[in-house]
């Protein structure tokens, strides 16, 4: 049952009209619109949430910011959501985690007896030897730390990203974030505003800053206000921003979606963690900070009925304990580990109340209830700022004890821009300094904690980053604050230990100290040894006490011990949140929808999707099959769109040329083409095609599919030291092409319209003409990479679909069958071309891979020429080579090793069944001894099973090339196809271009 | 992520660029040894200080030049080859300028 | 010849919805090289356009400058040229692009468009950061794009320009990141 709740001003974040229910281990909770898991189960009075994560200990809440792990709890979606984050009216059903039966009475709290068994780096020292044991243990230890079920059933949900631009990011909408964003607006700056809590305001709605609390809700109203309504303030709530990249570029989420933000400065107001106390057993449920209270109270109206204790370490404690009073709460006592307050005012006013105060005191012990599992009261010890202590002073029962040791700086997004933490032994805390350019503190994490000094470091701070803008700013000043609000050591250690220092990781004073002891100085391995800080609260709570602990016990001061690096992210963030909308470009040619109306199977190349073959998976085999036999005896074709294109022009074109590839290319006729290696500066093969001369200053040449972007960069890097005067374009895309392959290509070019002597003698094996084919403007090539007659056409893009349908017609009689680039691979390996990226990796130079023959060393110069000369004056240590096996051995797979006695000489590269010679047929790199046909290698195939291949002559078919040469096999019928493009007409055809 | 200026396409985010290694003066490849030939082709100085590099803008193809210090990894300066390649190379003459 | 694009093309109801073009047919044409300059004037055209900026000469089209030598010249009411593309130099140091083939053509308008394209591109296009006339080679949904903010039909749009093999993905990211803006105009 619901009990009451405080009336106005408490509550201020529920809905008392809208009551909600869930259920929490089984059993329904009542709650209002507004509640968080928490709120409305500590409305219900209860207190246990979680059990800690190595001895099981009972917790309840900390700090009710979301900036610890005491209240992780399962949901049916997800594992490890902090209850105190989620509303109580979207999550029906909410159950505890890492129990062994149930919550109330975990089996495994058993291991809490057992801690002096399980000392600080237990598991790196128990397990590590014999080898082998953890396997055994593991699966004990996985289960009783276990971390809530993660639901293996959920649905992916859409998360996108999308950058967010502005001139000023304020990160925390407290009141430095609230007055730094209208300083800045005000000055004509672009602001963005972003909280991490629902609303805006920070402290302002929880905190009391003055004696007579009077002083923060009109502030907050004011500032709200003009916030909400300043057109040059874009706020996003319920916002965290994870983390800052250089020149501010900020991931903040926000529900499914990640913004980018661009900011040209950041005001980090995000404020600061208040630190607990360490004495025993205080991590009672019960037990929370100062402002866990004062939200409780403020935000969800919630009174708890036992007394409360106050433990404070500065004066925002005593008014933590007024504004108890004021929600009627019981304050049983408040113990001050100081002499007393600075300000006499709230002394007074507490034992106006009749407050209990005692002073230079703490609480040394903690004491649970019959069950184990709540507060039931303090024992309060006499002690001094070193953390001795004393004589025994009181025996408080209570239900309830909030606690304020002082404040650490929220420095992780500082932190991560380079900031440096150094601690000022004077005011006992941490302070931020050496931030990158154009990132600004305002507030308490500029270690500034009195309302007035806040409010004036945001508006500060606010100028100061319209000054970077070079905006009219007002004058900066520097904003003081002499209020103390750290305690030096409100450290209690207690003979029987159960002082937590790190609440996630279960981990007391002696494991800090025992770490150091076993050497481990430097914080960073403190960390790592002890996994101090590696919980979710990362060190927020801990940080400073382990700082603290080990600066004494390696006789150091605490700035040079220093906190471990804080990185990205600042909380647990959803992977899905950085996946984003995946954006995976796909390029098509201009004949996709082509190929796909003729039932291509397609496959990736590069980013490019080309067909494989054309026909059913399952008839893949047989589909190759067909489409070898008809290039290799009618005609096929292909669309090789793909292909690199890069079009050379102007005076020094073919001098260009000359410096980039191995071959000379100066004295290339026009009309003509020539194979074309690159080498890059280490003489290594990186690109081939075909140089085609289509003019005195104009050069067409054809690149790799993957490789045409890296040639095309290196040309224009090359030509911006060389000057020479050419042009350089990547026509990749202008042009698709189509190769016609086959004893009838010709004729089927000559069917489909061609103003072009096609016959041997008017247009040679190698030779490259413009011309009109079917009424389009097509550049040939005649070319043999499938080792028959055939034709390469490059045409305009926009025209291709048209050249394909009128070759297509043009073909029928020919019985022109579209092949695909698996059958391509096949053809091209009998002929015995390699495949640069394929049959080459990244040492292949020339001489291994049998192109010393296109290599021209008399230039004066080409890219790579010096290499390949040095590397052709040392012994070969490989050379490619073909192999064949017959049909029955098994057939090795691209990589499959080359052996010679027992050692790694090379690998296969490619490898085909070849129907055309019934015989498996491939490349591989051999020891050069092996290389001469005839001979035998050795290649371990699948399972290790060695075949001895024999070593033969390229290429496997037509040695002669006189494929290339032949002529048609299969007379036409005297069908013309009609050219059926608008292209055809060449009316306007005048050099006028716009 | 951070933010280089491109000297034809001011400040963009520096996934729009590819880097293309530091800058260096080719020896001459017909008269210079083979150690002197190795160091310039595998080499890099790795020196901590201002390094000059070569950058291109991706969706331009713009080649520029960024000097940059490779400690602190601030990008100092960027500007056009030109500044620093003024002359037509030419490699006709043997042992000639390279 | 239909828009190869038409399954794709997009248009929600109302003012605030944005739009999607596809422009891959209408006339473009490009030149580059140190006599690029000379050539627009000769034509008529100015040549002193800085880079990055796109110039509105009304009737003779949108002249475009990518840098100091290169000038696409853009007519979003021509029908493509029928001619095949030159290569050969059009003026001393002066060679044409085949920017009818090369890129896809889209064309976007509405007003929320610089917020859309926030989803797919790290450079502001917001009117403070990219006024109209302005233009930037960058990159959108990891794909290179020269986008160009101008005036067409009296209303300011966008015109992107994408390598044509990368049509039909481009316009898909678009439309995808689009349909959150559009929902409430359908």
């Amino acid at each position: 049952m619901t009990r009451g709740r405080l009336p106005a001003p408490f509550g201020q974040h529920i809905d008392r009209e809208r009551p909600v229910t869930f259920t929490f281990e089984g059993e329904t909770i009542s709650g209002y619109a507004g509640d968080t898991v928490v709120s409305a189960l500590l409305g219900e009075d209860r207190w246990l949430l979680s059990r800690s994560f190595k001895y099981h200990r009972p917790r309840g809440p900390l700090s009710l910011a979301g900036h610890d792990a005491n209240t992780l709890v399962q949901t049916p979606e997800a594992a490890n959501r902090l209850a105190e984050e989620l509303p109580a009216e979207d999550t029906p059903v909410v159950t505890g985690q890492n129990y062994w039966g149930s919550l109330d009475k975990d089996r495994f709290s058993l291991l809490d007896r057992l801690g002096r068994f399980l000392p600080v780096g237990f598991y790196y020292r128990a397990f590590f030897k014999p080898q082998g044991i953890w396997h055994f243990w593991e699966r004990f230890i996985r289960a009783a730390a276990g971390l809530g079920v993660a639901n293996l059933a959920v649905q992916p949900t859409y998360s996108d990203k999308q950058y967010l631009f502005c001139d000023v990011a304020v990160i925390g909408g407290g009141p430095a974030g609230l007055n730094a964003a209208l300083t800045a607006a005000e000055g004509g700056a672009q602001v963005l505003l972003v909280d991490e809590n629902p609303y805006l305001g920070g402290a302002l709605t929880y905190h009391r800053f003055d004696t007579a609390g009077t002083e923060a809700g009109p502030c907050l109203e004011q500032l709200r206000t003009a916030v909400t309504a300043h057109s040059g303030i874009r706020v996003l709530t319920d916002a965290t921003c994870n983390a800052w990249f250089s020149d501010h570029y900020l991931p903040v989420f926000q529900g499914q979606r990640l913004f980018k933000v661009r900011a040209r400065t950041c005001v980090l107001a995000t404020g600061s963690s208040e630190q607990p106390v360490v004495f025993r057993n205080n991590d009672l449920p019960g037990i929370l900070l100062c402002s866990a209270l004062e939200r409780l109270l403020m935000h969800h109206g919630v009174a708890p009925e036992q007394p409360l204790v106050v433990l404070a370490g500065n004066d925002a404690a005593y008014r933590t304990a007024l504004t108890a009073l004021d929600a009627g709460l019981t304050v049983a006592a408040l113990v001050d580990l100081r002499p007393g307050a600075n300000d006499p005012a709230l002394t007074s006013a507490l034992t106006e109340q009749g407050v209990p105060l005692y002073t230079q005191a703490t609480v040394y012990q903690a004491e649970a209830d019959a069950s184990g599992t709540r507060l039931a009261a303090v024992r309060v010890h006499a002690c001094s700022d070193e953390g001795t202590v004393g004589d025994d002073l009181a025996h408080i029962p209570c239900g309830l004890l909030a606690m304020s040791a002082g404040y650490m700086p929220a420095y992780q997004l500082a932190c991560h821009g380079g900031a440096q933490l150094s601690y000022h032994d004077d005011r006992a805390g941490f302070s931020l300094s050496n931030l990158p350019q154009g990132m600004l503190l305002a507030g308490s994490v500029n270690s500034l904690h009195s309302l007035e000094a806040v409010c004036a470091d945001g508006r500060n701070a606010g100028r100061a980053a319209l000054e970077q803008l070079g905006l009219d700013a007002g004058a900066v000043e520097a904003t003081e604050c002499s209020e103390r609000v750290n305690h030096p050591w409100p450290i209690f250690k207690h003979p029987k230990g159960r002082e937590f220092v790190d609440f996630d990781e279960d981990l007391q004073i002696k494991d800090i100290i025992n770490s150091a002891r076993l050497g481990y100085r430097d914080i960073q391995l403190v960390k790592r040894y002890s996994t101090v800080g590696m919980g979710p609260s990362q060190g927020r709570h801990s940080a400073l006490t382990t700082a603290r602990l080990i600066a004494r016990a390696t006789d150091r001061t605490v700035s040079d011990t220093g906190v471990t690096t804080a990185r990205p992210p600042v909380k647990p963030e959803p992977l899905g949140l950085i996946a984003g909308r995946r954006f995976h470009p796909i390029r098509r040619t201009s004949l996709h929808d082509r190929h796909l109306t003729l039932g291509a199977q397609m496959i990736p190349a590069g980013s490019w999707r080309r067909p494989g073959f054309y026909g059913r998976p399952e008839q893949r085999l047989a589909a190759i099959a067909r489409e070898a036999q008809a290039v290799r005896s009618g005609v096929g074709m292909i669309d090789v769109s793909t292909l690199g294109g890069i079009d050379l022009r102007g005076p020094d074109a073919a001098e260009f040329l000359n410096r980039i590839y191995t071959y000379g290319f100066l004295k290339l006729p026009v009309g003509r083409t020539r194979y074309a290696v690159l080498t890059n500066e280490q003489g290594v093969v990186v690109d081939d095609g075909v140089a085609a001369r289509l003019g005195e200053d104009h050069f067409y040449v054809t690149a790799t599919t993957t490789g045409v972007d890296r040639v095309y960069r290196d040309m224009l890097r090359w030509n911006t030291q060389w000057r020479l005067e050419l042009d350089i374009a990547n026509v990749t895309s202008a042009y698709a092409a189509i190769n016609v392959a086959g004893p009838n290509s010709r004729a089927v070019l000559e069917a489909a319209g061609c103003d072009l002597d096609l016959s041997a003698a008017g247009f040679p094996y190698l030779a490259c003409r413009e011309g009109q084919l079917a009424g389009l403007p097509v550049r040939l090539l005649r070319v043999g990479f499938v080792g028959e007659l055939g034709f390469e056409l490059h045409v305009p893009s926009l025209m291709a679909a048209t050249l394909w349908d009128s070759l297509m017609a043009a073909g029928e009689d020919y019985d022109l069958q579209p092949f695909g680039v698996e059958t391509q691979r096949l053809l091209r390996l009998e002929k015995g071309h390699i495949i640069v990226g394929q049959d080459t990796d990244g040492m292949s130079h020339p001489g291994e891979i049998g192109l010393n023959w296109a290599i021209n060393n008399k230039k004066p110069f080409f890219v790579g020429g010096r290499s390949v000369t040095i590397l052709a004056g040392q012994p070969l240590k490989r050379q490619l080579v073909g192999f064949t096996l017959g049909t029955g051995a098994p057939q090795p797979k691209e990589g499959h090793l080359v052996l010679r006695d027992g050692a790694i000489v090379g690998n296969v590269t490619s490898c085909e069944y070849s129907p055309t010679l019934d015989r498996i047929i491939g490349l591989a790199y051999a020891h050069p001894s092996d290389s001469e046909p005839g001979g035998s290698i050795t290649i371990r195939t699948d399972d290790g099973v060695c075949v001895a291949a024999e070593v033969a002559a390229l290429p496997f078919y037509d040695p002669d090339n006189a494929r290339q040469t032949l002529c048609a096999l299969k007379q036409p019928r005297p069908a013309w196809p009609a050219p059926c493009s608008r292209w055809h007409s060449r009316a306007a055809a005048t050099r006028l271009w716009f | 992520m951070k933010i280089m200026h491109c000297p034809l396409n001011g400040p963009r985010n520096i996934s729009e660029f590819t880097y293309g290694g530091q800058v260096h003066t080719m020896p001459d490849p017909k008269t210079c040894d083979d150690p002197s030939w190795a160091r310039y082709v595998f080499y890099e100085d790795n020196d901590i200080g201002i390094v000059r590099e070569w950058w291109q803008h991706t969706p331009s193809s713009y080649w520029f030049i960024a000097e940059r210090h490779n400690g602190s990894d601030d990008i100092l300066r960027t500007y056009d080859p030109g500044e620093l390649f003024t002359d037509r190379v030419d490699f006709q003459t043997p042992g000639g300028e390279s | 010849m239909a828009s190869p694009l038409q399954s794709l093309a997009f248009e929600g109801g109302g003012n605030e919805a944005l739009v999607l073009r596809d422009f891959r047919l209408a006339r473009r044409a490009g030149v580059r090289g140190p006599g690029a300059s000379d050539l627009l004037t000769s034509h008529g055209l100015p040549a002193d356009i800085a880079p990055n900026r796109i110039s509105d000469q009304s009737d003779r089209g949108l002249v475009m400058a990518l840098s100091q030598r290169e000038f696409w010249l853009l007519h979003p009411d021509a029908a493509a040229s029928s001619q095949q593309p030159d290569s050969a130099a059009l003026a001393a140091g002066a060679w044409p692009l085949y920017c009818q083939h090369s890129h896809a053509w889209l064309m976007l308008s509405g007003e929320p468009k610089a917020a859309m394209m926030a989803k797919l591109c790290g450079v502001d296009l917001g009117d403070g950061a990219f006024p109209l006339g302005q233009v930037a080679q960058t990159q959108m949904a990891h794909v290179s794009v020269v986008i160009a903010h101008h005036d067409y039909q009296n209303e300011a749009v966008f015109s992107l320009f994408v390598d044509q093999s990368l049509a039909e993905y481009a316009a898909g990211a678009l439309i995808d990141a689009m349909s959150e803006f559009n929902q409430s105009g359908i």
